[in-house]
Parts: structure tokens; sequence; C-alpha cells
């Protein structure tokens, strides 16, 4: 049987985790999938539930905040402070996984969880992440692969909250065994894309402390949206987060636009050249020229596999869709 | 030590991390209404609430439990309003995900009642608040009906009316065990061990650490707890697909038949596969069976016994039905020829529709001292289950006892001796000890069967005066190692009597066999001709119900078509092109279907302990025969049904027809009604107070009951008025006069930038006579929409395209439709037209499922002006229709 402790300090949490080839667990959704599935080898566990200084959000004087790496899904998503800052973020966290599935899981699990590739969870393929040296997916099926092709494995990035925190300059504090100090990373820094055998860059024994939030934008716009087959409940083929700076009553031109997306390429991306070309947007108002432009362009970002050509239009359907709800365009 | 409380009672925590908390309740506790099924976090059987919120016990570490508040279903104690709800609402059929919807509603009834006072929520809130639940059977009508009434305070206390479900409350209060939730005493777990070729000659099999039972120094191990092996695959060493059941172990305990397992080591001698249609079309590809003798043996998806054909490599067929068939390819070809703009024709794709029963394939198999066989068993046919295995086993058939008391969904896929039945009985007997097999989500959906793909190729002709001048449809199935399409044949009954030629084929590849499926042949029939019918009368400028009506020559459908033209849905549908991102469309499509009965039906009743016992071998897989049985007798008698008592679920009293073609009901009532009369003539001749018809009042029918203690009776079924159309076949199977019909009306919005549809209203419009139970047809029917709409939009098997290895062996990536995904049903009964038989009614169950996708496509077209002629209309191929 898989011995499993219980960790009350951070400082335990690291040290059993410490070359010991250990498993951390926050809400074990995943990892008892993996484990089920044979993704991840049987371990020894260390479960984080108990450690204190991975729970709870704090609100520094500055209003930012400070999310604990063991905040449930659920609670993201129906905290109305947090709803109120970080709206975007609220929004993700309510439409992702299952109700059942966000009781269970955490922040932390949600940005470190393993991709959903039906060749990395199925025991019949071996493939860079489960010590083969090829992506059966590559050559194989791979209608819900990247778009963005980033390096030799073809799963998209399965963190939505990723894509929000990407959106929101989140950054991630992560420590480690011994007297290293805590280390503050930006979310993006979690993710290496060229990187086929990992999800997540973080080495083994670190661990995801909080989730840090800049502070709030009064008045901001934002928008989330899943392209999905069914309604609910279904992994995004791609989605998309949007947050515009409208100025405090939220009226005003665009001055400042961050959009993420998802379900692309390996990591969660921000799109530069469409947050440029939509400031000065009015809310309200259909899209101008520079942002169609923009959206025409996310083809070059786009290097389809191929059978995923259709996410290039996809993902500009889908970004589109979030600009137009974050700026207020009537719906036709 | 830390506890757990569950349901009230303090337990030790468990500390296994390995075990999951549904695994913990199910299995340690005992509280088995708690179900898993996909076991992976998607479809929330197994839902429980965890300090008072609904969690997914399937992938909540055991471990983590302590020092919490667990609350499963049966911790509602039946009492809470949303159980009687449900069960009111008939918002359940099989029953099997019954209880996680139960305990997730249970939680939003009181949320939403302490925000909201008792108001009714709308369908979209109720859709979010369950949208972590799936139900195959599609039950989300009587779902939404009922979370809503019990917001609005209307179950507040115990309704005075009986459900109109005979077995829903054991179903809403987790009650009801299933073959699945069975675990006699000292059982061992068996796992099967199957195929990880695609194409190979099985050179040896070592069984590893586990001992076969052939040997005589086995005798001395037989009563320790050695793993024990069984071969299943026979003569033929040959396995022709990943998957492919090989051998299996058991052993006492699920760990360590999982060991076993990995143990047993197969040795391949690989042979070249194909693993698409076209590969094995292909000059010179691997011919999966050369021999005639293996022709003959390859397994057949067809519900009635497949007939001989023609092979040429991998290709079988075609099996031809003609009328005028010479004509019509003339006049087909003449006019292809003249490009005359009257001939429609187009080729049409649906993909593999897996049946993915929530209540996976399970037996538990044990020998008793005196050499019976018992199974327990996950099965849609009892009594056809004990005579397979006595002819399989070599036992006389009252040594066989096939125990099914509920059945968590089948659509065709528990009708066979099947792996998890073979493998249990043999390991049982090497074990010396019950044994169950369980398929895991991945086998269910690797191979337990499925709806095999097709390709269908419609020609339709007009004249000059728009009728129907010629028809010709040629269908490929590819039912990976199976035969057995009969798409094309359907497409014979409709439309009347035009010249027409309709010819099956058969591909066979190196992927898992098909078996039959709701309606086998008539959804990718369905969404090949009625879509060129709609082509057609575009064609001819035509209102695509009034050119059926007109083309159509079946009385009832005729009816159903009179009716749909007048709904609102129909009438007010939007005309001319659409514009904008969201747009709306209303399609509708036709379906026939046979009328199949099981001539051997019988019903028994007998007087047991002053109490009237319904008796047979029949078994209820959700559509509710225990339900008609008692309404039939209780009807008959004019007696409350609740006096009575209903043993069904097992094999050895009078034969009951399987729960398979539409029959179960048309067969069994008519037995039940028999046997009432009977039951009648011997109660009178105890007791003058019974009268010799009508309703036997309260008093007399207690006395008569008391007189006649012991008295039984039996019932069959009658003949139809001009007798059957057929002999009764083998497999108690008869084919009847007059065909069933559908009309479905489908109205869809469509999403034409993120490429999404959403079906948004629909009318089931069924002819298929008098109806036993309205509620329970009903929900039946609003339930085949529900799995028209997924093969339409979500469902399909995907394979590795190098492996043959299914890539879609789980329920995130096999997308049955949830709550938010289905339209507003509404379903009419024309019940007319069967007064020839005994009754007046025949099934309903496949007509009903039958052209859902086909009218849900031709919406989509109404919509966008784009026909989808590839099943399912994914957002990809949406998106790239509309570019």
């Amino acid at each position: 049987m898989i011995t499993v402790t219980r960790p009350a300090t951070l400082d335990e949490a690291l040290s059993g985790l410490d070359g010991t080839g250990a498993l951390p667990r926050a809400g074990g959704t995943d990892l008892t999938a993996c484990l089920g599935s044979g993704v991840i080898g049987s371990a020894p566990v260390v479960d984080l539930s108990g450690v204190g200084e991975l729970r709870g959000v704090d609100w520094l004087p500055d209003g930012s905040a400070r999310v604990g790496a063991l905040t449930g899904v659920g609670e993201l998503a129906g905290d109305p402070g947090l709803a109120d800052a970080y709206p975007a973020l609220a929004a993700v966290a309510r439409v992702l996984a299952t109700p059942q599935v966000r009781d269970a899981a955490t922040l932390g699990g949600n940005l470190l969880q393993r991709n959903r590739c039906w060749y990395l969870r199925n025991p019949a393929f071996d493939c860079f992440q489960t010590g083969g040296d090829s992506c059966p997916a590559r050559s194989g099926d791979h209608l819900y692969g990247v778009v963005v092709d980033q390096g030799p494995c073809v799963a998209p990035h399965p963190s939505s909250l990723a894509v929000a925190l990407l959106a929101h300059d989140a950054t991630v504090l992560v420590a480690g065994a011994g007297s290293t100090q805590p280390e503050e990373r930006p979310v993006a820094d979690l993710y290496d894309g060229a990187d086929p055998a990992r999800d997540h860059v973080l080495a083994p024994g670190r661990v995801l402390v909080s989730v840090s939030l800049p502070v709030p934008v009064r008045g901001e716009r934002s928008s989330h949206r899943r392209a999905t087959g069914r309604s609910r409940s279904e992994w995004p083929l791609v989605e998309a987060v949007a947050r515009l700076d409208c100025g405090v009553d939220g009226a005003g031109p665009v001055t400042r636009a961050a959009v993420a997306v998802g379900g692309v390429a390996r990591t969660p991306l921000r799109l530069p050249g469409v947050e440029s070309a939509l400031v000065g947007a009015l809310p309200g108002r259909a899209l101008g020229p520079e942002a169609e432009d923009a959206l025409a362009d996310l083809a070059s970002l786009c290097s389809p596999l191929p059978s995923t050509g259709y996410k290039v239009d996809l993902l500009r359907a889908t970004v589109r869709d979030v600009l137009e709800r974050a700026l207020g365009v009537p719906r036709s | 030590m830390d506890h757990v409380t569950v349901n009230g009672a303090r337990h030790p925590a468990p500390v296994d991390p390995e075990t999951s908390t549904a695994e913990h309740v199910r299995d340690r506790l005992g509280l088995t209404g708690t179900k898993i099924a996909c076991g992976g976090g998607v479809c929330g059987a197994c839902t429980i609430l965890v300090d008072g919120s609904p969690t997914v016990s399937c992938l909540l570490p055991s471990d983590r439990l302590a020092g919490r508040t667990v609350t499963t279903v049966e911790g509602l104690g039946g009492t809470h309003p949303v159980q009687y709800a449900f069960a009111a609402h008939d918002a359940l059929q099989c029953g099997y995900c019954t209880p996680g919807f139960v305990v997730s509603a249970s939680v939003f009834v009181d949320t939403w009642r302490a925000d909201h006072g008792d108001t009714r929520p709308d369908r979209d809130t109720i859709a979010e608040a369950l949208s972590g639940h799936l139900c195959r059977c599609g039950a989300y009508e009587g779902i939404f009906a009922a979370v809503a009434a019990a917001c609005a305070g209307e179950f507040d206390s115990r309704p005075d009316r009986e459900p109109p479900r005979r077995d829903a409350v054991d179903k809403v209060t987790g009650r009801a065990r299933f073959s699945a939730d069975l675990a006699p005493h000292g059982h061992w777990e068996g796992v099967i061990v199957r195929s990880t070729h695609a194409h190979a000659r099985v050179r040896a099999v070592d069984p590893g650490a586990a001992r076969t039972g052939d040997a005589p120094e086995d005798t001395a191990a037989a009563s320790g707890t050695a793993p024990v092996f069984t071969d299943l695959l026979g003569e033929d060493r040959t396995v022709r697909y990943v998957g492919q059941p090989i051998a299996a172990v058991a052993a006492p305990t699920s760990a360590g038949a999982r060991a076993a397992a990995a143990a047993v080591r197969v040795d391949y001698d690989p042979l070249p596969a194909v693993l698409d249609a076209e590969a094995a079309r292909a000059p010179g590809a691997p011919v999966l069976y050369p021999t005639r003798a293996e022709r003959a043996a390859a397994p057949s998806y067809g519900e009635a016994p497949t007939p001989p054909a023609r092979w040429e490599g991998n290709l079988r067929g075609p099996g031809t039905l003609s009328w005028r068939g010479p004509t019509a390819v003339r006049r087909l070809r003449r006019a292809a020829r003249a490009s005359d703009p009257l001939l429609v024709s187009g080729e049409f794709t649906t993909a593999s529709q897996a049946h993915n029963p929530l209540e996976p394939h399970v037996c538990v198999a044990s020998w008793e001292p005196g050499g019976d066989l018992y199974l327990r068993v996950s099965t849609q046919a009892v009594a056809k289950t004990a005579e397979r295995a006595a002819k399989h086993w070599g036992l006389p058939l009252d040594r066989v006892h096939v125990v099914s008391e509920y059945v968590g969904g089948g659509f065709g896929a528990k009708n066979a001796l099947s792996a998890d039945i073979v493998a249990s009985v043999e390991l049982a007997r090497a074990a010396r000890a019950p044994v169950r097999v369980a398929f895991d989500r991945a086998e269910e959906l690797t191979d337990a069967g499925h709806r095999p793909a097709a390709r269908t190729r419609v020609a339709l002709l007009a004249d000059r005066n728009g009728d129907l001048a010629a028809m010709s449809v040629d269908s490929r199935g590819e039912g990976g190692v199976s035969v057995g399409s009969s798409a094309a044949a359907l497409a014979f009954m409709m439309y009347g009597r035009s010249p027409r030629r309709v010819r099956d084929f058969d591909v066979v590849t190196n992927l898992p066999p098909g078996m039959p499926m709701r309606g086998p042949g008539g959804p990718p029939m369905a969404w090949a001709l009625e879509q060129a019918v709609d082509m057609m009368a575009h064609r001819l400028g035509e209102d695509p119900l009034a050119l059926r009506a007109r083309w159509d020559g079946n009385p009832k459908r005729r009816a159903l078509y009179a009716r749909a033209a007048k709904l609102d849905l129909w009438r007010d549908r939007p005309r001319g092109p659409r514009s904008g991102r969201f747009r709306h469309g209303v399609g509708v499509a036709a379906a026939s279907w046979l009328y199949l009965l099981g001539p051997q039906a019988r019903v028994e009743l007998s007087v047991e302990d002053g109490s009237l016992v319904v008796r047979s071998s029949t078994q209820d897989i959700g559509t509710g025969i225990r339900t008609v049985l008692a309404g039939a007798v209780a009807d008959r008698l004019g007696v409350p049904a609740s006096d009575l008592r209903v043993e069904i679920g097992r094999s050895g009293p009078v034969h009951g027809t399987g729960s398979y073609g539409s029959r179960t009901t048309t067969s069994m009532g008519p037995a039940a009604v028999q046997a009432a009369d009977r039951l009648r003539d011997a109660l009178r001749e105890r007791s003058p107070s019974v009268p010799a018809v009508g309703p036997v009042p309260e008093h007399a029918f207690k006395e008569a009951l008391t007189a006649a203690e012991g008295v039984r009776v039996e019932g069959g079924r009658g003949l139809d008025r001009w007798g059957q159309l057929s002999p009764n076949m083998a497999d108690d199977l008869a084919l009847g006069r007059g065909l069933s019909g559908a009309v479905h009306v489908m109205e869809v919005e469509v999403d034409t930038l993120l490429g999404r549809v959403q079906p948004t209203r629909c009318w089931a419009g069924i002819a298929a006579g008098r109806v036993y139970a309205e509620r329970l047809a009903r929900n039946q029917c609003e339930g085949a929409v529900v799995q028209g709409v997924g093969y339409a939009l979500f469902e399909e098997r995907r394979h590795d395209p190098a492996t043959g290895v299914t890539l879609t062996d789980n329920m995130e990536d096999y997308r049955i439709p949830g709550p938010g995904d289905v339209p507003e049903t509404e379903v009419y009964f024309h019940e007319e037209g069967f007064e020839h038989v005994p009754g007046g009614g025949i099934g309903l169950g496949e007509v009903s499922v039958v052209g859902v996708a086909a009218a849900l496509a031709n919406a989509v077209h109404d919509a966008t002006g784009w026909r989808p002629h590839e099943l399912p209309v994914r957002p990809d191929r949406l998106i790239e229709g509309l570019r």
C-alpha cells in the first residue's frame, strides 16, 4: 500500500518531498486518476491538505490578493471578494470541470495537473511523458491537439485557471526544501512548451505555495469563453480570457488590454498583437480595423497539425467572442 | 484514531490512498447506492456530499475522509423532496445514475429555496446545477420537471399518488441493488486479459502465477488462494482486434487479480492488420477471414440471423432488396446522364456509437455444491442467458439460475453470452468460489459493442409530378471484425412502392465488433435518406412535411405529419435565408420500424400468502416492464396495482421476453392480460362474489385470494388477428403485421461563430398503437431524443490509426449529452392502427430513436444552408462547412 504522510507545516512537507520521490497531493483528483491509469507510477504521497501556509486568501494593504495554492476551485468561484476584484479568474473557476470536481480540486492542483492527451492517459502507449521517445498523437489522432506547435508534444495545456492568471499577470510563489528562499515567478514561467516530458517545470520536491494577483483594475471589463462541443463540462477546444481597462467607470476607451488563450498550445499564451490593437477601442462599438487585422493575423501565430487546422478559425472566433463580450458589442 | 461520519454514523477513517472514497463507501460500508460508472469524475454517478457539498467520490482518495461528514443517497432517507419529485415525475429509467443526480439535486433544491423561496428555477439554471451528471437513458425531461417542482415546494411531503414507475422509490433511495452492487461473501475478482495486437496468432499463453485447474497437481492447490486462470480464445488462436479477450484470471482481491493478469504472458505472432475501411479494400490488403469457415463464424451485429452473402476480400455483400430494381437503376442512370434537376444524391457517413450503459457488463458466477450454476449478471435477457449458458456448459436448463434484478442500461449491448459471463463461470469453477467479472469503463467502451459506422449513398429521383420515381440506397457498414449491416434494407420500407434497389455491404477491419444497438441500422439509414428527402423538398420547392405526407403511404405516419404541420414549432419556423451569428432552424424526419414480438412470452399469476404475485423470467432494463405487468393485471382485474407483487429478473419461472427488439411490452402485456383473465376464472370457482367482468371489488378480491391460496395460472401471448407475418423464428422472435412510425420535428440554434449546435425544442410523434404505461413510454421516447442528439452532435468512437487501440475508452473523450445539451421535448402518441394486436400496442423503443439525428441535420441545414453529410456535427466540421 502507498504510504501517506500528512505534514502540518510547509517545512515538513518540503522535507518529506525532498529527494524522496514522493508525490505531493493537493485535492487528489488528478493524482487519483493518474495513479489509477498508470500515468504516474506508485510512490509515497505527501498530503498537503493540512499545511496551513497553503490555505486561505490574504488581502494585502494595496488591495491585491495572495491566494493559497490549496484554495478550492469552488472557493475561487464562490468568493465574492475575488469575483469583484478578479472577475475573469472567477468566471473561469465557475465553468471548469464539473461542480463536483470543483468541490474537490484546488488552485495549485489545477495549475500543475497533467494534460488530457488520450495517448498519455492510455496505458497502451508510451510517450515523452511516460518514458517513451516519441509522440504517438503527433503521428496519430490529434483532433484535440495544439495549433501552435511549440515542441515535440502536441497536447494543449489543460489548466484553464492558468489562462486566467496569465491574463491577470499573476505570479506564483514556489518553495523548496532547505535554506533556499521561496521564489516568486510569473505564472507563465511555470510552463515550457518545448519540454515534451512535463506539463510544468517545477522540479521534484518543489511546492507551489500561493498565487499573487496584482492590484485589481477598477471598472475592468472582462470575459471568458470556451469553445466546446457540448454546452458544459467539457475540456475546451479553445478558450480565451480578455481583460480590458476602460477607466474606473468602465466606459472609456481601452487603455490596456490583456488577452490570453488556452487549448491551442502546450502552454497558455498571451496575444500581444491583439492586446495592442485594442488600445483605443470603445465599449459598445464593433471592433475596429486594427483589432480586425490583429484577429486575422492570429493565423500567423498558428502552425496547425494535420487535424487541427480548424483551431485557427476557432482561435480567432473565440478571441473575437471574448473581445466583443468584454466590450459589450451588441449581439447579432 | 480518526473517524469519518457517514450518514450520521461514526466509522474509523480509511487510510488507503489508493482506494477511492466511492470504493470505500461501496465495498467497505456496503452503501451501494453510490455508483461507479465512468471512474473519471465525468458522469457524476458517484456523487456524495462531503461536509454538505456534492463531491466526486471516485476521484477523492479515501484517506482524505478523516474528520469529515459524508452523506450518501442512503443518508437522504428517502424523504427529501427531490426524491419524492424524482419518483413522481419519473426522472429516471434504469436508475443507475439516479442516486448521483438525487444527491446533487438535493443540495441545489435546498440552496435554491433558501435563496429564492419556493419558486421554479428555469431550465438553464437546473442544467448548470446538474452539469456534472450524465444520464445515458436520457431521462432529462423528467429530471428538469422534478427539480423545478421540488424547488417550488410541491414535494414537501410524501405524495398521495404512487409514482408512475413501480421501482422508482428503490431507485431514488439507492436501495435498488444492481448486479454491479453484488459482492457475495468470499467472492473472487476476475480480470480479462485482452489482446494488445490488432491482428496476431497467439502462439502460447503463459498463465504466470495462476493455476489452470487442468493439471492433476492443481487439485491440491485448489483449496488455496492462488490465482486461477482460464483461456478464452478457444480453438481459433487468432486475435483480430486490440481488446479481444484472450484469457482471464481471478484472485481473492482486485489487486491480486490485477497483478495476476499482469503476470500472464501472451506470445504473439503478429499479422498484418487493416484499421480502416479504405485500407481493407485496397488491393493486396490482408484478409481478415480467408476461409469460408472463418467467414461463417464472423460475429454479427444484426438483430436477426445474418443471411449468407458473397465475400470479396474484406468486403461482404451485397444483400439486396429490390422492387423493380432494374427500372430504378435505369431511371437513376438516365437522370444522372441528363443532369436531371429532380435527381438528388449524396453520400452520408455516420460514426460508430457506443452503447455505453452506465452499469458496465458484470457477472458474478458461482457453482453451488449440487452442481447448479448461478449467474448474477447485468443482462437484457435472463431467460435467453440461462438457455445459452445451459447449452454452452452442457447443463440441464433447470440447473442454471440467472438473476438480474436491476439492469443499469443495455441498449442492445447486454444480450449475449459475453466475456464477463464466460470468464466468471470458468474462473468460478477453477477457484471453487464465486467470481465477479466487471468491465471497467475502458473495456466497456472498447469491446462491449457499438453501433457500427456506416457510409451510405442515396439517390432519389422525382418525376414531373413530384412523385418518387426511383430510389437507390447503398450502405456499407464498418463494424470492425463483425458484419450485419441492415441500414439500406430499412430504407426499403420507406416511401411507398416506387421502383427501388437497396444494397447492404460490410467491410471488415481489425477493430472491435459491433452489437445490435437500439434500432440497428435505422439511424444511419435515416441520416442519409431523410436528408435526401429534405434535399428533394428544396429541389421541388415544397414544404418538407408536405412532401413526406405525399410520398408516404403509411396512414399512421400521415396522421403524424398532419399533427406536426399544425405545431407552432413548425408553422412559426423561420423562413428564408438567415444571417447573423446565432441562427435558428427547424428540421423534420420520419422513421419506420418493424413490429416484432416474442410469441413465447408467458406470465404466471399465483396466490401466495394471500397476495397476488406476478412472475415471469423477463427483466427491466429501465423501460418499465415491472410497471407494465402490474398495470396490465391490475387494469384487467380492476384492483390497485400496489396490491400486486411483481417478481421478475430471474430465470426459472415461465418464459419471459428479452428486453430488445422493441418487443417486450407488446409480448408480455397481452400475456399478463390473459393470465389475469384466467385468474379471474380460477377465483370465481372459489368465490362467487368475483364478477365475470369489470372491476373486482376490494373485499371480494381479498376474500377470493384467501380462498384461492396456492392457485397458479399462466397466460401467454395470444395471436394477432390475421396472424403474424413470420412464424416464430429462433430466439423467440416473430414479425407482425404493420410498421410503427415516428416523425421528429427538431429546432436548433446554431452558433456560427464557435461552431456549436444547440438543440432547443423537439416534437416526437410516435405511432406504435396503444401505449401501456404513458409516462414511462414518454420517458423512453424523450430518452431516444437525447441519444439521437448525442449521435448527431457528439458521440464517436475513435481509434489510433497505427495500432487500432480505442482512444475514446473513457467518458471524457466518449461524449454523451448532458442536461444542457438536449432540447425541450414534447412526445405525442398516435395510438391507432394496431387494433389487430392483442392489447393494441407494439414496441416504441427503437422507432423513437431512428429519425432524431436526421431531423437535427435538416434543422442545421435550415438554419445555415449547409448540409452536414458527416456525423457527428462537431464544431470543426460546422466551422469548415460554413467557411
